[in-house]
């Protein structure tokens, strides 16, 4: 009889005993599958929480490599602003995720009548009433104030890159004057003076959290500013408010922000590669305080997972080998009969892996099946969900690959005692 | 024969088949513990990260006349979940005097007005740590000479450099400080240390002399508070922030802390900070789910390979059972038999699991993982700025991350282990056992 039928027909008929051992399989198979799907999730996860933590790096004007010049105000450096240009170039690296940068300025608001806005904490003097603290900003999700949750966006939407004369402003003013988002105001630098001034829309309102009356804020020029006296105006309508100023229209410094805190040292590297920028008249600061405090804990938890997994994966292994072998050990009788009649024993062998391969071929692939389905299931059996939990074809691969390698092995060293006797011995040693 | 005594001659004589159950179960069983261990791990390791969020609330009691007094404070730091880590403040402004009470010079050169009264005074800072204020850690303040003020220190101050020099003060020199209000009572204070500002002050030029970073002098608490509120005794102060262990427990001990009697809340302005935690709570939730869904996964799938298995030992002793039968041993003494070796089969198993598992969580915890509790962090730094480089870091007293294998763990590990190990070979035994002794040695092959 041809061994491949000799297989199937055992598989067949010995249905009971080829379900457990397809069960076990297919069992095992799942374990190692999610395994994997779950080490990768855990991956992602960590890599999202780092993203969390809002690394960043400044890069800042180096005052002292600069010169200095003094006027009526006191001296001042003359080192070189950061461009626009230099920013384009700096945000274009891998791994940036946004930046801001800012100009800070104190500007008078208008109402569309022309009439200033009085700010919520009037004295009775227009030129005092009508002003703000004012930041123009590149993309003010990522202003400090905003990032700290000193102040939070309770309304309308953020100022991004593209836009252009818009502007932030406090509820409480806004609640002040009646004024809502889509409205439009009107600002300037010096109302005294010679500027210009813009028509700005209104296009965010923020509320404040913080408590500004801690006195722990006290230490410059903002702290002489109400939070709700504050607003937040897009970088190119601050720069033509600001165009008589040549020296105060141009960017001190600018915070860039990363997606992988684990990728900040790399990025500022390939940042100060860049070689239109003179490196010298320019500081690079990280900015990675929290992900410092949390990396560790983040990383052993990794390390756990990954230990988990590998464990799983190493016991799968010897279990499938003491399954095998158990399972062939049984068929001693067996054995010594088919050697009995005739049958080589490499013949024997090959049935013996046949038959093993006969079921993982349908346990395998079900597994796939049962594993996409298990981390799901059991995650919402919990009332948990882990959405990234996926099981791709490069783990089926790999377990296939491992797995069929491994049953063959199995099969062999499970054979080696039953093979190096003659079937009288084993006959002889039969109960 | 006695059943017991079958059992034990069964697992002496087929050692090769006991040895590869004992292998089996012991294999699953270190499995299970080690799965346990590392699921209390990784909630340390989750209670860490929690905890190096920083969440925390400000207490802010200035409008008390009182403050918050020792003992009010004592009573907030009792509160359950706090991390025993904090910060107290207050501020003030006091006039300055040398050893012998003449008026020390103040910075008024880029001041928008010397204030009346206020001609030889300056704001007074108290805190805690004077290294963990705002004005260290996002102005730019950097400690040139001397130390830092702790909350040890008494009757110590910290004094700019330029007004050190302009005063002929020196770290170990004594001078006073006076409350503005009346001329009597200065408390002589030792210079402890000299610092300076690394960041042009912006408001210069628009605000009163006593603000010019200047004329600033850190103090410690006690001191601030006999000039704030006049008892000497006794150390109350304006604010307070308190860290907590679980971010997620602030509101909880925010209004437990509110239900403190003596206190007048109602004037108090009480402020969450968390908003690290509040960013990164989904990635955390998120992450917490996987590692709950691995250890589920494996479990459930360790129970399922060990039923399967035990029914797959048990179908290798269908002819033995017939036999058993025909020889007129009870079906219960038989199932009975089967269960004792499995029985000891896994207490054996399980007894060495322990010494197996506690070997890999050792392994684990003194190879791979980080040793956190040794490590010290610089402090937050919202504003991005660069000289907070070298400050006092502060311990985060996280818990270290240990793998072991607690008394509970093993007792389910047991409980489960054996409980599983002998329903299983029950129910595979229950087919046999329906069968009649004829119609099992007749269907054998």
């Amino acid at each position: 009889m041809n061994l491949g039928i000799r297989a199937v027909l055992y598989t067949a008929r010995k249905w009971k005993k080829t379900l457990l051992l397809f069960c076990l399989l297919l069992s095992i198979a799942t374990l190692v599958l999610s395994g994997l799907a779950i080490a990768d999730a855990q991956e992602e996860q960590a890599e999202e929480l780092r993203g969390t933590t809002g690394a960043s790096f400044t890069v800042s004007r180096n005052t002292a490599t600069g010169g200095w010049s003094s006027s009526g105000g006191g001296s001042y450096s003359t080192q070189e602003f950061l461009s626009d240009d230099m920013l384009d170039k700096i945000a274009q690296t891998d791994g940036i995720k946004g930046y801001n940068a800012t100009i800070t300025t104190i500007l008078s608001l208008y109402g569309e009548d022309h009439r200033y806005l009085e700010n919520t904490t009037p004295r009775g003097i227009e030129y005092v009433d009508s002003q703000y603290y004012s930041y123009g900003c590149v993309d003010s999700q990522y202003s400090s104030l905003f990032l700290s949750n000193t102040l939070s966006l309770v309304d309308g939407r953020q100022i991004t890159m593209d836009d252009k004369d818009v502007i932030l402003i406090s509820k409480d003013l806004a609640e002040k004057h009646n004024l809502k988002t889509g409205d439009k105001i009107q600002a300037v630098n010096d109302p005294n003076a010679n500027d210009p001034a813009k028509d700005v829309e209104i296009v965010g309102i923020f509320d404040v959290v913080a408590d500004k009356t801690d006195e722990k804020n006290n230490y410059n020029m903002s702290s002489y500013y109400d939070y709700s006296n504050y607003a937040f105006i897009s970088m190119g309508t601050m720069k033509e408010l600001l165009v008589n100023y040549e020296d105060s229209k141009e960017s001190d410094s600018a915070d860039f922000f990363v997606s992988d805190p684990q990728k900040l040292e790399q990025i500022i590297q390939a940042v100060q590669k860049i070689d239109s920028i003179n490196w010298n008249n320019f500081i690079v600061t990280a900015n990675d305080e929290v992900y410092e405090r949390v990396s560790s804990s983040i990383s052993d938890t990794g390390t756990l997972i990954t230990t988990l997994i590998v464990l799983i994966t190493v016991v799968s292994m010897v279990l499938m080998i003491l399954i095998l072998s158990m399972s062939i050990r049984s068929r001693k009788k067996e054995l010594g009969i088919l050697l009995a009649v005739g049958i080589a024993k490499p013949a024997v062998i090959l049935q013996y892996a046949i038959e093993t391969l006969l079921i993982a071929v349908v346990a395998f692939p079900l597994a796939y099946l049962a594993s996409k389905q298990a981390a799901g299931t059991l995650g919402t059996l919990f009332g948990r969900t882990a959405e990234n939990v996926i099981v791709t074809p490069q783990h089926f691969i790999f377990v296939i690959s491992i797995g069929s390698v491994l049953l063959l092995t199995a099969v062999l060293i499970s054979c080696i005692p039953a093979m190096r006797l003659k079937p009288k011995e084993i006959f002889s040693q039969m109960e | 024969m006695n059943l017991w005594k079958r059992a034990c001659l069964y697992l002496g004589r087929k050692k090769e088949k006991t040895f590869t159950l004992l292998a089996f179960l012991l294999v699953m069983a270190t499995l299970m513990l080690t799965c346990l261990s590392i699921q209390s791990a990784t909630d340390t390791a989750n209670a860490n990260m929690k905890k190096a969020l920083l969440g925390y609330f400000t207490i802010n009691a200035k409008p008390l006349e009182t403050g918050l007094s020792e003992d009010a404070l004592g009573q907030i730091l009792d509160t359950e979940g706090l991390s025993g880590n904090y910060a107290l403040r207050s501020y003030s402004y006091a006039n300055y005097y040398d050893a012998d009470g003449n008026s020390l010079v103040i910075d008024t050169e880029g001041a928008a007005q010397t204030p009346e009264g206020y001609e030889n005074a300056g704001k007074i800072v108290a805190n805690s740590n004077s290294g963990r204020d705002s004005y260290f850690t996002e102005g730019g303040f950097e400690l040139t000479k001397g130390s830092a003020l702790t909350p040890e220190s008494k009757n110590a101050v910290l004094l700019h450099e330029e007004f050190a020099k302009r005063n002929g003060l020196a770290v170990g020199d004594t001078m006073q400080l006076g409350a503005i209000t009346d001329d009597g009572n200065a408390v002589p204070v030792t210079v402890a240390g000299i610092f300076t500002n690394t960041k042009e002050q912006d408001a210069a030029g628009m605000s009163p002399s006593y603000d010019l970073y200047e004329n600033i002098v850190f103090t410690d608490l006690s001191t601030a508070s006999y000039l704030i509120y006049g008892a000497k005794d006794q150390t109350s102060v304006q604010y307070g922030d308190f860290y907590v262990n679980d971010p997620d427990e602030l509101e909880r001990i925010m209004e437990q802390v509110q239900k403190i009697p003596g206190v007048n809340w109602e004037k108090c302005t009480l402020t969450r900070y968390d908003k690290d935690y509040q960013n990164a709570k989904q990635s955390l939730k998120g992450l917490q789910n996987i590692v709950f869904i691995a250890i589920a996964v494996v479990s459930v799938i360790c129970f399922l390979v060990l039923a399967l298995f035990m029914t797959l030992r048990l179908r290798g002793r269908v002819h033995e059972t017939g036999i058993y039968l025909a020889m007129g041993i009870s079906k219960c003494t038989i199932l009975f038999q089967f269960l004792i070796e499995v029985f000891m089969v896994t207490a054996v198993a399980l007894l060495l699991s322990y010494g197996a598992s506690t070997a890999i969580s050792g392994q684990i915890g003194s190879k791979l993982l980080s040793q956190v509790t040794a490590e010290r962090y610089e402090t937050v730094d919202l504003t991005g700025t660069s000289e907070t480089k070298g400050q006092p870091g502060q311990d985060l007293g996280l818990s270290e991350v240990v793998v072991e294998i607690s008394a509970a763990d093993y007792a389910i590990v047991w409980t489960f282990g054996v409980v599983l190990c002998l329903a299983s070979t029950a129910l595979a035994a229950y087919p046999i056992m329906k069968m009649k002794p004829k119609s099992i040695l007749s269907q054998m092959s």
